[in-house]
């Protein structure tokens, strides 16, 4: 009730539906002056505050902000990219197109939804408002689910750099592609199994995607792409911010060779690996540089396992996935994926 | 307000990637490699914000959120412009020895093409080795802890100091940080220093120039066997590349 008032009384409600064209044309360009204005006001106070040396902060308060804002950082354009695909995909490729361009049988066409990485080469960061646009257009939760855990790792940037990274040594690369493709199969088929897909959504998420087609009302493709845009990075942001925060807080908080020391055990080696991976949230497309150092002293199947779970399965990742899964739905993913890879990792330790 | 908090991180984000690439610095959190894509896309990113200032959406889609949302959207709000207003007045850093702790100095290998091997180090001229950094000599100083490899050698290296946790009273570390993607993966190393009561005239985190040549360590306390003995060590100002790659 209170939010019609609102509707009511808010004066760009009224300029949508019909009035003067003039006036509305004059309060658009008077918004794009407030945006200009305060996108000039935040470059000047940056550059002043830059040269106070007394706004910084103490070593590990300091040390944290810089991790956090590293991530944030690294992935930001990721994210940026995400959500161009995301509104390329809802607002600009007809309807029907990638439906009918997919198999029928599920089994086959959550096969196929595992390679579209192959053409949209987003990490995983940015897969998170793509998923959703997908999900938008009529994917099942659980072919985006299938998307979600196969993109990142299937995609040229990821392969490429991790062969830049380990050749063909040890069935790392070979581990890490047919690992990630079955994980993201199994996990699709698993889910798929469930008799009410739409209780593994958030009950926000899942309203946006029960909005009927027409819900733009004769909007322009501009206005329905920026209207996306503010609303995807409404939801991503934030749950990029609190990842980043949690990372990093993390980070600066734990000794890293407490994870180290439990090298060289097969077991223990995964675990410690897949809690590396867990903690450190650091993209799929650069990951394998990441852990190359790693590699004289954790067993190649480790390896495997940081590369399959890691871009899966991270604290970003999880506050991302938040935004658009429930809680229950996260939690029985993670224990799955985690299950999977480790079960990859000790495959590979096994025959390498 | 509520449905402008994205497009207001986005900004504050975007603002401060473009205005650390004008000046310089975007390589304190992220590797050379990705200086270009990340501002195309944070160029991307302002026009989107410009965009959505200049074409307001007449409707708003957004369902009035519940009571418990709310707690918890605010709750991630006001953390998120924590970090904003950080990301905006702080002034940038490069990530100092309180990290360092955290991850132990030269503890992970080095993949192919970081640091020098030493097979290389054979047929190395004296220039060359001055010119040396940090992660040169500690990355030689992994491999071999032959005297003779290291003798009569001239040392000139530029990094922060860090205290050597064994034997802070006379050893402390010229060091630096390596990063393969962003200041998350830092590594610490550095080559040690034996320098007694060093504490007197430098201070933990103070960017210094060491030169001089490796001996045998005269520490009893420390695990390095060998240390850099200095000849001249002068405080300097932090250099525009603080990490090494």
């Amino acid at each position: 009730m209170t939010s019609q008032l609102q509707d009511r009384r808010d004066p760009d409600t009224e300029a949508g539906h019909g009035h003067p064209e003039r006036r509305s044309r004059t309060r658009q360009f008077a918004w794009l002056a407030v945006g200009l204005v305060g996108i000039t006001a935040l470059f000047v106070v940056r550059a002043i505050t830059a040269e106070q040396s007394g706004l910084s902060l103490p070593g590990q308060a300091q040390d944290f902000l810089t991790l956090s804002i590293s991530v944030i950082v690294e992935s930001m354009p990721f994210v940026i990219l995400g959500i161009v695909l995301s509104i390329a995909v809802q607002v600009w490729v007809p309807d029907t197109w990638i439906m009918r361009v997919l198999p029928k049988n599920p089994f086959l066409r959550r096969a196929a939804i595992s390679f579209i990485g192959v053409f949209l080469p987003v990490c995983e960061c940015g897969n998170v408002p793509l998923a959703r646009g997908l999900m938008v257009k009529g994917f099942t939760v659980s072919e985006s689910m299938t998307f979600l855990l196969a993109a990142p790792i299937i995609n040229p940037i990821t392969i490429i750099t991790t062969h830049q990274a380990f050749g063909w040594d040890n069935g790392i690369l070979v581990g890490r592609i047919v690992g990630g493709f079955v994980i993201a199969n199994l996990i699709g088929w698993l889910f798929s199994r469930h008799p009410d897909q739409d209780s593994l959504l958030t009950d926000r998420f899942a309203a946006e995607c029960r909005v009927p087609e027409n819900h733009g009302h004769g909007d322009s493709r501009w206005q329905q792409s920026v209207a996306l845009f503010r609303r995807e990075s409404s939801v991503i942001l934030p749950a990029l911010f609190i990842g980043a925060v949690a990372a990093g807080a993390i980070q600066s908080l734990v000794p890293r060779q407490v994870l180290v020391s439990l090298g060289s055990n097969p077991l223990w080696s995964i675990l410690a690996m897949m809690v590396l991976a867990f903690v450190i949230s650091v993209c799929s497309n650069v990951d394998a540089f990441f852990i190359l150092p790693f590699a004289s002293t954790f067993m190649p199947g480790s390896i495997v396992t940081f590369l399959v779970f890691g871009p899966i399965i991270d604290i970003k990742m999880l506050a991302l996935l938040r935004t658009t899964f429930t809680v229950r739905t996260l939690v029985q993913l993670t224990a799955v994926v985690a299950l999977l890879a480790a079960l990859v990792g000790l495959v590979v330790n096994y025959v390498a | 307000m509520q449905r402008w908090r994205g497009v207001v991180l986005m900004t504050v984000v975007v603002v401060a990637t473009v205005w650390l690439a004008l000046t310089n610095q975007l390589i304190l959190y992220i590797h050379p490699r990705y200086v270009v894509f990340t501002v195309i896309m944070a160029a991307v990113g302002l026009v989107f914000v410009v965009a959505s200032a200049f074409l307001r959406e007449p409707h708003d889609h957004d369902e009035p959120p519940t009571r418990w949302q709310n707690t918890l959207s605010v709750t991630a709000a006001a953390l998120s412009l924590a970090i904003a207003v950080g990301i905006i007045v702080v002034p940038p850093a490069t990530l100092s020895s309180a990290t360092l702790d955290q991850r132990a100095m030269n503890a992970t290998g080095l993949s192919e093409g970081q640091g020098q091997t030493v097979g290389q180090a054979a047929t190395t001229s004296d220039a060359a080795f001055a010119r040396f950094t940090v992660l040169d000599w500690s990355s030689l100083l992994r491999q071999s802890s032959e005297l003779s490899l290291y003798e009569g050698k001239p040392v000139d290296v530029v990094g922060f100091v860090s205290a050597d946790p064994d034997d802070p009273q006379n050893m402390f570390y010229v060091s630096r940080f390596i990063i393969t993607c962003c200041a998350v993966d830092a590594q610490p190393v550095g080559v040690p220093v034996y320098s007694p009561d060093w504490q007197q005239t430098l201070e933990i985190d103070d960017w210094v120039r060491v030169t001089g040549g490796f001996d045998a360590n005269p520490s009893e306390q420390s695990t390095e066997s060998i240390a850099l003995l200095p000849d001249e060590t002068t405080v300097v100002e932090q250099p525009g590349e603080p990490y090494l790659y």
